[in-house]
């Protein structure tokens, strides 16, 4: 780890008074659920970091200790006469240093720990603010910088800029013989695709293509709002996550779509669809889903028809739960229907499943080299869960996951098939 | 001054101030809470808010280990589950349906309620203490929970101990006489009184935000909270 802490001149840590900061904006939401904190420490053994490696700092209590340091100090009579009275620690650029390698290189924000704290406080939401006040204080691990600074001047974290959008949608359309109809102006529905579909998992991009084609639905993609992914989010900085959600509904509203669909990005959902309103104003009638509810929604309302059984015969197939998809994004039903109807026979549930997952520790973290130690370990627990079921097939609904996944298989020389979702109900298609 | 006399200020003029300082602290404590301000949720619901902060608050009594929904957290913490549940049981069984806690109540609020039979009470006094050896020394060797707990914590254990330990001792008039055993029982009970707004115990008020938001969030978004 190189941050450095940071010094204002002034020789006073400025995350003190970022903390502060964010404890007076979010108020009394976060300032009941710190208060709620018994310490009892169920918590850790909610975390899948802290499964994986044993590490007691891994607990996520401990992930928040520095924002309830600095509501106790400034915002409790008890903090403030222990401060006084240098009983208590005051936050120094040293824990700054610390902490930030704790909640970027050690969280994947799939609050898992709020299902098993017994008061349930959103842990993985108070984690996101440690990250605001981090990203306040210019404490952010410098790979994630880099990669949110790209995104900022380039439009995405990996490189897609306009020439190799243009170049890469074209490959697709002509690759899969798809039609991808861009920039329709009156369409109902502007699919956003995360960058790490376009570059690594194409077919992804082509199957939900096929898919929309398929349903009849009148739909778009938009060389404005063409990145899903918001690395401003992941950083927890309001300022750049405001500026990138902005782009995406920008481009909606100039093509005057109803809805926006995001495809497989797990932050990018929860910026989009459960954050962007409370951070900025967001444009009236337009709504925000994703992909796995729109194929749901699809098979549900019989717009498209599934091949019965298509995947029976391929071995046991498994579905691995999105943090940010299922748990936090609440489309939990939508996937086991569809795979009730592809695998009936072949689909096995992994366990603990649904609500309870535990995460494959791509959420963001892939992203950090410094995390490999970690997320290796994580994916581990992954692996045996998807073994103890006998999965030869593994599928899912998020690309970042996905990512992880086939990283992981490859890394650990597994004898196991990654697959999306949308992929296999765009090969079961019935024209 | 003799333990009589002793007694009748701890249970007189102590613990009157003590329960005004204890209501007085925890009200601050809430209001100070509130008032930080709460933002609107203008984010759309998926579900229903209020649905799943009521699902998730009586979930909050449904926590027996053998529920499909708590068997996976209790399986990886049991020792904190089983110890923990078992001293909080206790402990409101004993405040609440103890004949002689229940003539507490009855004095200041005007009415009372049936008890439990004492050997019942007696039974669970002697597990909520168990419960709270175990849980201290857990605390005391647990990386976890060694890395999180400060005098703070440690503290709070001790303070809590106090009037149930002093409270055993003075129902089976063991050690003491009764007078001195009484006395001790109401200085821990004052004392603890004054320190809860001071300390986390005061966590049973903040429970019911915490359970309500967890059921909002997740209630918003359709999951079972």
């Amino acid at each position: 780890m190189t941050t450095q802490a940071p010094t204002n001149g002034s020789g006073r840590s400025p995350t003190v008074p970022a903390l502060q900061t964010f404890v007076k904006e979010t108020g009394g939401w976060v300032a009941s659920q710190l208060e709620a904190c018994t310490r009892c420490g169920i918590c850790a053994e909610a975390c899948h970091f802290y499964q994986a490696t044993g590490n007691p700092e891994y607990a996520p209590v401990w992930k928040i200790e520095l924002l309830r340091r600095a509501y106790e100090q400034r915002f409790t009579i008890g903090g403030r006469l222990r401060l006084a009275a240098g009983l208590a620690k005051p936050i120094s650029d040293a824990d700054l240093a610390h902490w930030s390698t704790l909640v970027y290189e050690a969280c994947t924000m799939c609050n898992k720990c709020a299902i098993a704290c017994p008061m349930g406080i959103q842990i993985g939401p108070l984690i996101h603010e440690v990250r605001s006040a981090m990203s306040e204080a210019g404490v952010v691990p410098p790979e994630l910088m880099a990669a949110v600074n790209k995104q900022m001047a380039e439009g995405s974290p990996l490189g897609m800029t306009d020439s190799v959008w243009d170049s890469r949608l074209e490959w697709v359309a002509d690759e899969w013989e798809e039609e991808i109809p861009r920039d329709v102006q009156g369409a109902d529905t502007l699919v956003v695709f995360s960058s790490i579909e376009v570059m690594k998992f194409p077919g992804n991009v082509a199957a939900i293509a096929k898919i929309m084609n398929a349903a009849g639905e009148k739909w778009t993609v938009s060389s404005e709002a063409r990145e899903i992914v918001n690395f401003g989010f992941y950083e927890g900085n309001e300022h750049r996550t405001v500026e990138i959600l902005k782009r995406v509904f920008d481009g909606a509203v100039a093509l005057g779509v109803k809805r926006i669909v995001v495809t497989e990005c797990g932050h990018a959902y929860d910026a989009l669809r459960w954050t962007a309103a409370n951070l900025m104003d967001v444009p009236v009638g337009i709504e925000v889903t994703h992909i796995a509810g729109v194929l749901g929604d699809f098979v549900r309302q019989g717009r498209i028809k599934l091949k019965a059984g298509a995947f029976d015969n391929d071995g046991v197939i498994t579905f691995h739960d999105a943090c940010k998809i299922q748990r936090r994004g609440g489309h939990i039903n939508e996937p086991r229907e569809i795979l009730k109807i592809l695998a009936p026979n072949a689909f096995k549930e992994m366990s603990p499943n649904r609500e309870q997952a535990i995460c494959c520790c791509g959420g963001g973290v892939i992203a950090i080299k410094e995390a490999d130690p970690q997320r290796y370990a994580v994916f581990q627990m992954k692996v045996d869960q998807a073994r103890k079921v006998g999965a030869q097939t593994v599928t899912m609904t998020c690309s970042n996951c996905r990512l992880q996944f086939t990283d992981g298989v490859a890394h650990f020389g597994l004898d196991l098939k990654v697959t999306g979702l949308a992929q296999m109900v765009a090969d079961a298609l019935v024209e | 001054m003799n333990w009589t006399s002793f007694l009748e200020f701890t249970r007189g003029p102590l613990f009157y101030a003590a329960l005004l300082i204890f209501i007085a602290g925890m009200v601050y404590r809430l209001v100070r809470v509130i008032a930080l301000g709460w933002a609107r949720d203008r984010v759309k619901s998926r579900g229903s808010k209020l649905g799943g902060a009521v699902r998730s608050l009586l979930k909050g009594f449904l926590i027996w280990p053998f529920i499909p929904w708590v068997k996976n957290t209790f399986s990886r913490s049991p020792l904190i589950y089983v110890a923990g549940g078992l001293f909080h049981l206790g402990l409101f069984v004993v405040i609440f349906l103890g004949a002689a806690h229940m003539l507490v109540w009855k004095s200041l609020l005007g009415f009372g309620w049936p008890t439990l039979p004492l050997p019942i009470v007696d039974w669970l006094a002697v597990v909520a203490i168990a419960a709270m050896i175990v849980l201290f020394i857990n605390r005391l060797v647990h990386p976890v929970l060694k890395l999180i707990s400060g005098p703070a914590e440690w503290l709070n254990l001790v303070f809590v101990f106090l009037p149930m330990i002093s409270g055993y001792i003075l129902t089976h008039h063991l050690f003491f006489r009764y007078e001195t055993a009484y006395s001790l029982h109401m200085l821990a009970v004052d004392w603890l009184l004054i320190w809860i707004p001071l300390s986390r115990i005061s966590h049973f008020m903040f429970y019911f935000f915490a359970k309500a938001i967890h059921g909002a969030q997740f209630g918003k978004r359709a999951v079972a909270p």
